[in-house]
């Protein structure tokens, strides 16, 4: 035996593991998307059993194309990911500076702003649906009811009275209708994920150099250009690695929206996987490698875009 | 135009005062070198004037105005940091422009003068090129050429040669000097070696816990050390200090003699010893010998070469005239 191939014979149960790891599910997937499966059919029970004999050829991946749901699935998907993307990227840029001060119960307040990452996400989503966002129950509902009546009051205010009864009554938004439920799913996706930024960033941030930002005070530099020509291009490296995680992680979200909407106009692709997959296994197969598909798309902007900050 | 003035200045940390009261005065185009012990105060000292850090009480002045509560980027000071303080992500080009950047000066005017403080510094051909790329000598460059565009009244070095390698120190400690001669520019540079303050200085301020020990030309300080901290800190090798009876027949509480005063003998002398290491520096001949009956092991510098080596018996005559005297206090006599 050589001295090369000790090592690789040593790598390859390893090696062997992952192919096999990632390799059978991705090969059972493609073989019941080009085949008849479904799990209950009583006028054609040989479908019940996978087998060649059922073969779809690309019927299983016309059958999607063709569904009503698929475009705004893939939409959704890249709605909602994106939002989260740029929302928690932002706040946790600003909490994350604003917190790297040092003040009174730093510790208290870092401990509570990471605290909602530890949620779990059904239980994030229920508590924003039903406690913060019902638009009769919820906060907002309160809310609404509650400025609703003190603009009431103003109208019987002698001389300013007749302008505040040209205002409306402001109606609460129901975030379980079908547009506005993947603005509740953001919501409460950000509120969840930007600690895990602000966490990301505030680690960076205590390396910062600090004799490099005593050099910008001294060449002039106010708080916001420190900021823009030294904290955000330090922090660059970490907004890459948020960004990366946050994407693989989101284009996966399922609780969030079985809980606010049933999927009810806010499917994304892993909720219509999951919808096929009550009964047509082909087309949830099929589906399913369109989001594989998705998911390499979106890989490959992703390198082409945070890759090189990364090599840097 | 830089004159400096230092006021009654203090400053504590919390309940430490690491500065008592002190007045130092700089004067335009001076090369003033603070050199004393780590922790005697020297970088603290340098950051008050440049803003950076806060006076506990005290004034300080530029050019005969209050700066006292002035933000540091208003004093007209341009300060290079031991660790160069480049900024990471930008080329050498926009390290050097950054201070005109805010300034809100011209493109064109910036660009006129990155190339010609590049130009001088020898960095033209690195302008384009990140801080990672180049070598610690050069970004130390960069970070000059950075104060330099800013046409300060006044450059502030904190220790800037700390981190560079013994060949490229003494490279760098020419140019600042050639750059100091050239721009007549007020210059106050922070070191812990003394061979950097007496080969550099115009005047040098020898610091001990927050305390000025002494202010004066490198040469003062060779020849009148004003006590046995400022005798000890100042030339290298270190002067030979003694107290005791040996002192005491020279007429003092504490003496010292210079290695470079000492004449030796093998056959008779004023003191008597061994021998315990030699080093042949081919210039000179550094011994170091035991057992004198001063107390610490005595060095004697030799020009030239002397053939003696570990164990020779030998004996120390000190030119009477070299030998400095202090009393109880340790002040001069």
């Amino acid at each position: 035996m050589t001295n090369r191939s000790l090592p690789r014979l040593l790598q390859a149960p390893a090696v062997l593991l992952l192919l096999v790891w990632m390799l059978v599910p991705l090969s059972i997937t493609l073989y019941f998307s080009f085949i008849r499966y479904v799990l209950n059919s009583l006028r054609r029970p040989e479908w019940t059993k996978p087998a060649l004999s059922n073969w779809r050829g690309f019927g299983n991946y016309e059958f999607v194309l063709n569904n009503k749901d698929f475009i705004l699935a893939i939409q959704n998907s890249l709605l909602i990911v994106c939002s989260i993307l740029i929302l928690t990227v932002i706040f946790g840029v600003l909490i994350a500076v604003l917190i790297n001060k040092i003040f009174m119960g730093r510790g208290i307040v870092r401990v509570l702003l990471i605290s909602p990452f530890f949620v779990m996400p059904a239980v994030n989503a229920v508590l924003w649906i039903n406690m913060i966002l019902d638009p009769v129950l919820g906060l907002q509902g309160l809310a609404v009811a509650g400025i609703n009546e003190v603009i009431d009051g103003l109208r019987t205010l002698p001389v300013l009275g007749g302008f505040f009864s040209m205002w409306p009554e402001i109606e609460p938004i129901s975030f379980r209708a079908t547009q506005t439920s993947a603005y509740a799913v953001i919501t409460m996706v950000t509120w969840q994920w930007t600690p895990f930024a602000v966490l990301i960033f505030m680690t960076s941030l205590q390396s910062e150099d600090q004799q490099q930002k005593e050099a910008a005070v001294l060449d002039g530099a106010g708080a916001w250009s420190q900021f823009r020509f030294l904290t955000l291009p330090h922090l660059a490296r970490p907004i890459a690695i948020v960004v990366m995680i946050q994407a693989i992680f989101h284009l996966s979200l399922y609780a969030e929206i079985e809980i606010v909407s049933r999927g009810n106009g806010n499917k994304n692709l892993p909720y219509l996987i999951g919808e096929f997959a009550n009964n047509n296994i082909g087309a949830a197969s099929a589906t399913g490698i369109f989001a594989v598909i998705l998911a390499n798309i979106v890989a490959i902007f992703l390198l082409r875009m945070i890759g090189k900050t990364l090599m840097d | 135009m830089g004159r400096i003035v230092l006021n009654n200045v203090t400053k504590s940390f919390g309940e430490t005062q690491v500065i008592p009261p002190l007045d130092l005065t700089i004067e335009d185009g001076e090369f003033a070198v603070f050199v004393g012990p780590s922790g005697c105060g020297k970088s603290t000292l340098l950051r008050m004037i440049a803003g950076l850090e806060e006076l506990t009480s005290g004034q300080i002045e530029i050019d005969g105005e209050d700066v006292t509560q002035v933000p540091p980027s208003k004093r007209g000071l341009a300060m290079v940091f031991q660790s160069y303080a480049l900024y990471p992500h930008m080329t050498v080009r926009k390290n050097i422009a950054f201070p005109l950047r805010m300034e809100g000066m011209d493109q064109s005017e910036i660009d006129k003068k990155v190339e010609a403080a590049a130009k001088s510094l020898n960095l033209t051909d690195y302008l384009d090129r990140k801080p990672a790329a180049l070598s610690g000598g050069q970004r130390q460059r960069v970070a000059i050429g950075r104060a330099i565009v800013r046409n300060p009244s006044a450059f502030l070095f904190d220790e800037p040669l700390s981190n560079l390698d013994a060949a490229l120190r003494v490279g760098m400690r020419l140019e600042i000097s050639e750059m100091h001669e050239s721009m007549k520019t007020t210059m106050i540079y922070v070191t812990h070696d003394q061979v950097e303050a007496m080969t550099m200085a115009d005047k040098i301020v020898v610091l001990q816990a927050g305390v000025i020990e002494q202010v004066g030309t490198p040469l003062e300080l060779y020849h009148t050390p004003r006590n046995v901290f400022v005798a000890g800190f100042i030339g290298s090798p270190k002067m030979n200090i003694f107290s005791g009876s040996e002192a005491k027949k020279l007429g003092a509480y504490t003496a010292g003699i210079r290695p470079e005063h000492i004449d030796i003998d093998l056959s008779g002398g004023t003191w008597k010893g061994t021998v315990g290491v030699a080093e042949h520096l081919g210039s000179d001949t550094f011994v170091h010998v035991h057992d004198t009956g001063l107390g610490d092991l005595v060095t004697v510098r030799i020009a030239g070469d002397v053939a003696v080596k570990h164990g020779d018996t030998i004996y120390l005559t000190p030119q009477m005239d070299k030998i400095h005297k202090f009393d109880e206090q340790g002040l001069r006599v």
